[in-house]
């Protein structure tokens, strides 16, 4: 493009400036290891699952009497449908991967702290629109598991207070799930990925905002910060070519291992699968629900679960920044916390027993216990840490931290006095 | 990193899927044509008269490259493009067995243990001292033994009728899957063209990387 079209577009749209603040110039701190990478390949299976979803769309039928065909008419008819359907299906796991991923390392870094809890908060919404869109698109092939997994999930709204019954048959559009039920779970699976492109703009304005937190949890001083173009750039495509090998091993050579084998069998709402278990990425929080005896209180702890994150600026207490790369104890807790969440994983995965279920418990109370002794844990940690000394520029930083605090306006202002 | 990754990796390739209870034998699956079309042969002998395959058509068939006269004996005067749609009508599966036999397109992929479980259930067949035939690997099965494993007790013959239940699974795991071996195919340039990208990025991150001090 000449310099003269540039211009043209300038005077009109904030092209180069956008560029330049967002890309060439935009300060990235030097010291981001790769674990900094997931952000970006999110971002791109996105974009992803979006084309291939769109093009998977217009082979596919939402008809209860016709989705399972034309799932298989993709398979063994499109020209390369059954690589736009493994590239897909693949997709959401590599999703839920990638994006437990980012999460972990926030957790990690402690990058959900001020000034970042809305790119925190904003990423938590993301996810449970991202849940919502795995859970809507795996009821369109409408095999077994795609029914009756339905059926289960929808079946938990019957612990709405008073109305349970009137929205579940909101919900399906029936008394069980049926046709009605495909037909709106289709129409917003197409429709919810672009709230989540949406929401994604949202999450990147405020990350430009704040730019990116790192390892060391410190804002790093000018000289630190490095343009995102071309170190980022590079560094992000050498990350998504990784990526890329591992989720093509899936598409082309495991695609299968992915998918339980009774969605091979089309729906039948007369037959019981003997074991409904949901995809590996709901699976923790299958096994919240399966813990708790009580159906509603069954819903509102695997809601909380879900929920639990974004209430992580205000749990931790410490004024230590920098996460576990200075804090022993969120190392410790956070290694902890990840093995819980894999035991949950299998208990979420395997068919009741009674010691499973004693597991599953015991991995749930650790859980949400894990949440709430947070504020005293990070709290007393902050008070050893400080008597055992820390570093000089880790302490000049909490100062810096501290002035600000006391700098900022008062929440009341002089007009509100009354 | 790089540990991060192979550990990475590892994780994925557990897979969440149990096996069956009971043993399955361990099954490789055929995929060279000869193997798929004595397949074929067999399953047209021996299953086709209660079971469909709707998604599999004879023009598949031929795609693949099976005798054309035989196909030809197979579909009658049914068009090139018609499902091998079983010989017995849903009604007359509900008389004799009080349910319908289930398509066998998906099949191999429609069970925990895939084509290692539809190979076994075949030979799991056997008869109780009182004379009643039952199957190790799914009990509750009504259909009866179709390769007559449990009334044969000669070794050779046994191991014939094993042969056949290779050949059909190795049939029906193409027909569950007809792209598999394409998949295979374009995976290994797939794999091979992304290494070399992500070799080629890598140097490129480094010289670029080199420039800070």
């Amino acid at each position: 493009m000449t310099n003269k079209t540039i211009n043209w577009i300038d005077r009109r749209f904030p092209f180069s400036s956008f560029v330049k603040h967002d890309l060439t110039e935009y300060p990235t701190p030097r010291n981001l290891s790769y674990w900094w990478n997931f952000g970006f390949l999110a971002g791109f299976v996105l974009v992803l699952q979006v084309a291939t979803g769109v093009f998977l769309a217009m082979h596919y039928k939402a008809d209860a009497g016709l989705s399972f065909d034309s799932v298989q008419h993709i398979m063994r008819d499109v020209n390369y449908g059954w690589l736009l359907r493994f590239m897909h299906a693949t997709g959401a796991s590599a999703f839920f991967l990638v994006i437990y991923i980012h999460m972990a390392r926030t957790l990690y870094y402690g990058s959900y702290r001020a000034p970042r809890e809305l790119m925190w908060w904003t990423g938590q919404g993301l996810l449970l629109l991202l849940m919502a869109t795995a859970f809507m698109g795996y009821l369109l092939p409408w095999g077994q598991m795609s029914f009756w997994g339905a059926t289960v999930i929808t079946n938990l709204f019957k612990a709405t207070p008073f109305y349970g019954e009137e929205v579940v048959t909101w919900l399906r559009g029936g008394f069980s799930v049926g046709d009605a039920t495909l037909t709106r779970f289709f129409s917003l699976h197409y429709l919810l990925p672009f709230l989540i492109l949406g929401g994604v703009a949202v999450h990147l304005i405020a990350l430009h905002t704040v730019k990116s937190s790192n390892p060391s949890g410190i804002d790093l001083a000018a000289k630190d910060n490095i343009p995102f173009h071309p170190y980022f750039t590079s560094k992000d495509f050498y990350g998504l070519g990784i990526f890329l090998i591992v989720y093509c091993l899936f598409v082309f050579f495991l695609p299968n291992s992915l998918m339980e084998p009774a969605n091979n069998i089309p729906a039948n709402p007369m037959q019981t699968p003997t074991h409904i278990v949901p995809e590996w990425y709901f699976l923790p929080f299958y096994a919240i629900l399966r813990s708790v005896p009580d159906l509603v209180g069954g819903v509102v702890a695997m809601g909380l679960s879900v929920m639990m994150f974004a209430f992580m600026p205000f749990l931790d207490r410490s004024r230590i920044p920098g996460g576990a790369s200075n804090r022993p104890m969120v190392k410790l807790g956070f290694y902890l916390f990840l093995i819980n969440m894999l035991v949950l994983g299998y208990v979420g995965a395997t068919p009741p027993s009674n010691q499973t279920i004693l597991i599953g418990r015991v991995a749930t109370l650790f859980y949400f216990g894990s949440f709430f002794l947070i504020p005293f844990i990070s709290k007393a940690e902050e008070r050893w840490l400080i008597k055992r000394g820390l570093p000089a520029e880790l302490k000049e930083l909490m100062e810096r931290e501290a002035r600000e605090k006391i700098d900022l306006p008062p929440h009341r202002r002089a007009g509100d006095d009354k | 990193m790089n540990k991060f990754f192979i550990s990475l990796m590892l994780c994925s390739f557990v897979s969440p899927v149990w096996s069956a209870e009971a043993m399955l034998e361990t099954f490789k699956v055929d995929t060279d044509l000869p193997a798929i079309a004595r397949g074929v042969d067999d399953l047209m002998n021996n299953c086709h008269s209660c079971h469909n395959l709707k998604y599999v058509t004879y023009l598949d068939l031929a795609k693949l490259g099976i005798d054309r006269q035989k196909i030809d004996g197979w579909r009658g005067d049914q068009p090139m493009d018609a499902p091998l749609a079983s010989l017995m009508s849903d009604e007359a599966a509900m008389q004799s067995f009080n349910l319908v036999p289930p398509d066998l397109s998906l099949m191999t992929k429609a069970r925990e243990g895939g084509a290692s479980y539809v190979y076994s259930y075949l030979l799991g067949y056997y008869n109780t001292p009182d004379g009643v035939t039952h199957n190790h690997i799914f009990p509750a099965t009504k259909m009866p033994d179709p390769l007559g494993m449990s009334t044969t007790t000669d070794h050779a013959q046994r191991e014939e009728i094993r042969k056949t239940a290779h050949d059909i699974v190795s049939f029906l795991s193409w027909a569950a899957d007809p792209h598999e071996q394409e998949r295979y195919r374009l995976g290994y340039y797939v794999i091979g063209y992304l290494v070399i990208l992500t070799l080629l990025l890598y140097f490129v991150k480094k010289q670029i990387w080199s420039r800070l001090k």
